[in-house]
């Protein structure tokens, strides 16, 4: 039987779940490093949206480009601190890149996480809604007002993205790094701003979805793992580095969700992410859009 | 590396040694029961951080999931007393037992991965198992969890000999492994696993029971853990808890012996003093992990080891770094 309210929930979902995939995505295309602190800039997002608003009275409108600032402030340092190092002159003969990438983005993890706890407090926080109008008849379908204006925010944002890594010279400069960072580099391209343009994206994508998802999923120092572990099964699941599989993976995920935690199982519907994470990585290692060759 | 005389030691190396000499008076120094409680759980975090260095640090796996198979061998023996009043001494093996064999299961799907796909693997891992764990609530009750009885009524100081006793039996078992010709070929998966392959390293055997001893030293500090805390709870296997691992084990010295030891001591201790003045002890922790890879990957250990080196040469470059350095 098709369920076409459960349909529409889970591709509104799959929305937000590809606005914080891509930002993963692009990192790890450009620089082949997963980023265990992605969902910390989710997190961000979501205290400066809810901050934001609570602090000033104006306009949550008005918080959403300060979430974006926010996460790719956040982003940005990360980047020149600790990441540059891996493509200008890693010289450090006791750990690879990739060893040191994994342990030095967990570690952002744990301190982000533990900041938060220690400057803003365990508790959680309730972002304030786009449109207090709470419920819109779409056709059959009833849904709350700030859940269609948010959807459409990140849909807008989603085009924009893809328009702009397709289109533009600087999201094409992204791909050639991408593609090769040496040759890029070769043809005149500036890769360490290539990289921070990408860090600055990915973090600002994840903390503006953080802001628009923080009515209900609330902003709280751990609010940003789950979203993280998500995302690193989209990006898997849609190949590690593309854009398109990412959002096709998010929408995906989103939709698989809503039917699982209906049909199957609401208490273990996350493990069947997981579980689709390992036989990805087992069976079809370069996912489902992704390219063939390449090491794992 | 100068192999030779870090494994000149005929059952553990010199350093541990001396730790361990150190650390078994402890109790006749510090006398207030709180403080021995600090101990034992610096003990029970040190058997997590060597296991996870040697699948870490010496084989090269980065996982993120010791603290999963520490609450397998935690369930594992608490379940089985809870339902059947087994008695720890048969539940803690045989928490050994399934933390170590679902180590060889994790350790043969990752086989085929490599760097940042093993961790991802692992965190995967470690959230199939809190969920499943934490929502079967007619075996497990969930987040309420198991009271379990402790271990045949030991005192604080007891139980810091038995997990003294279980630290250097792990310890023990990890220099001769290292130290032995199977501890070449694993060392080997660390620095190139493609020529290790080429030489005749059979890579898929040699990772698959590497992670299996790993995760089996995890069982046995869960088991220990759950009967010194007496109540089974899905906390004990949080990626927070596998975080602390990981920061005991860097700080202290990756890929050294002795560095998890010190790491895990150091640790446990600074986080109480911390925790007396009003700190986050995590927020200083990922900030010294932070610091550490950045600026001292050796750790506390490592540095020292540097300072002891003489005559004073660099550090001398694996071929696995020599290819980083020479790549696009």
């Amino acid at each position: 039987m098709f369920n076409l309210e459960l349909f529409i929930n889970g591709i509104m979902t799959g929305a937000f779940y590809a606005v914080i995939a891509i930002g993963l995505t692009l990192i790890f295309g450009i620089l082949k490093l997963v980023n265990f602190a992605h969902g910390e800039y989710y997190m961000v997002g979501a205290y400066a949206y809810t901050l934001f608003a609570a602090a000033t009275g104006l306009s949550p409108w008005l918080g959403l480009p300060v979430a974006v600032a926010a996460g790719a402030a956040i982003a940005l340092v990360m980047e020149r601190l600790l990441m540059r190092p891996l493509y200008q002159g890693y010289t450090n003969w006791r750990m690879m890149k990739d060893e040191y990438a994994i342990i030095v983005t967990f570690g952002v993890s744990l301190f982000l996480m533990n900041l938060a706890t220690q400057v803003i407090g365990p508790e959680a926080y309730q972002g304030p809604e786009l449109l207090q109008r709470s419920r819109i008849f779409v056709g059959p379908i009833l849904l709350g007002g700030h859940r269609l204006v948010s959807f459409a925010v990140a849909a807008g944002v989603l085009l924009l993205v893809l328009l702009f890594i397709h289109y533009t010279p600087q999201g094409q400069q992204i791909q050639a790094v991408a593609q090769n960072r040496f040759g890029a580099s070769l043809a005149g391209i500036n890769t360490a701003r290539v990289s921070q343009w990408v860090f600055a994206m990915s973090g600002g994508l994840a903390a503006l979805a953080g802001g628009l998802l923080s009515p209900m999923y609330l902003a709280h120092p751990m609010v940003g793992m789950l979203p993280a572990t998500k995302s690193f099964v989209i990006v898997v699941l849609g190949g590690m580095g593309s854009v398109a599989g990412s959002l096709v993976g998010g929408l995906i995920m989103g939709v698989l969700e809503a039917f699982g935690a209906v049909y199957i199982s609401y208490q273990y519907q996350d493990v069947f992410g997981f579980i689709l994470l390992i036989l990805v990585l087992m069976l079809r290692p370069w996912g489902l859009f992704g390219e063939r060759a390449r090491e794992l | 590396m100068n192999t030779r005389r870090k494994f000149s030691g005929r059952f553990l190396d010199p350093a541990s040694t001396a730790i361990f000499a150190v650390a078994a008076v402890l109790p006749l120094l510090v006398q207030q029961p709180y403080w021995q409680g600090v101990l034992v759980v610096a003990l029970y975090y040190g058997i997590m951080a060597v296991a996870w260095n040697l699948l870490a640090g010496f084989a090269g796996q980065f996982t993120l999931s010791p603290a999963a198979f520490s609450l397998l061998g935690a369930y594992t023996s608490g379940v089985l007393n809870f339902h059947y009043g087994l008695s720890p001494a048969v539940g803690i093996p045989l928490g050994v037992l399934v933390a170590g064999l679902t180590g060889l299961l994790l350790g043969r799907i990752s086989v085929r991965m490599r760097g940042p796909y093993v961790s991802l693997t692992s965190v995967a891992f470690l959230h199939i198992v809190s969920i499943v764990i934490s929502n079967s609530y007619s075996i497990t009750r969930g987040d309420l969890g198991l009271q379990v009885p402790d271990l045949f009524g030991l005192s604080r100081v007891g139980y810091f000999y038995v997990f003294l006793a279980a630290l250097v039996l792990v310890q023990v078992l990890v220099y001769q492994l290292l130290r032995s010709r199977a501890g070449l070929f694993i060392q080997a998966l660390r620095d190139d696993e493609l020529a290790a392959a080429s030489r005749g390293v059979d890579v898929t055997r040699w990772k698959t029971v590497v992670f299996g001893i790993s995760s089996a030293m995890c069982g046995l500090a869960g088991g220990l853990y759950v009967h010194f805390i007496r109540l089974a709870s899905p906390e004990i296997g949080t990626i927070l808890q596998s975080g602390l691992v990981v920061t005991m084990a860097v700080v202290g010295g990756m890929a050294t012996l002795a560095g998890p030891l010190i790491g895990a001591f150091f640790i446990q201790v600074a986080s109480e003093a911390l925790r007396a003045i009003g700190m986050q002890h995590m927020l200083v922790f990922a900030l010294l992990v932070i610091l550490s890879v950045r600026f001292f990957p050796g750790g506390l250990w490592g540095f020292v080891e540097d300072m002891l080196r003489k005559p004073r040469v660099p550090a001398e470059p694996t071929v696995a770094a020599a290819r980083e350095r020479v790549g696009p």
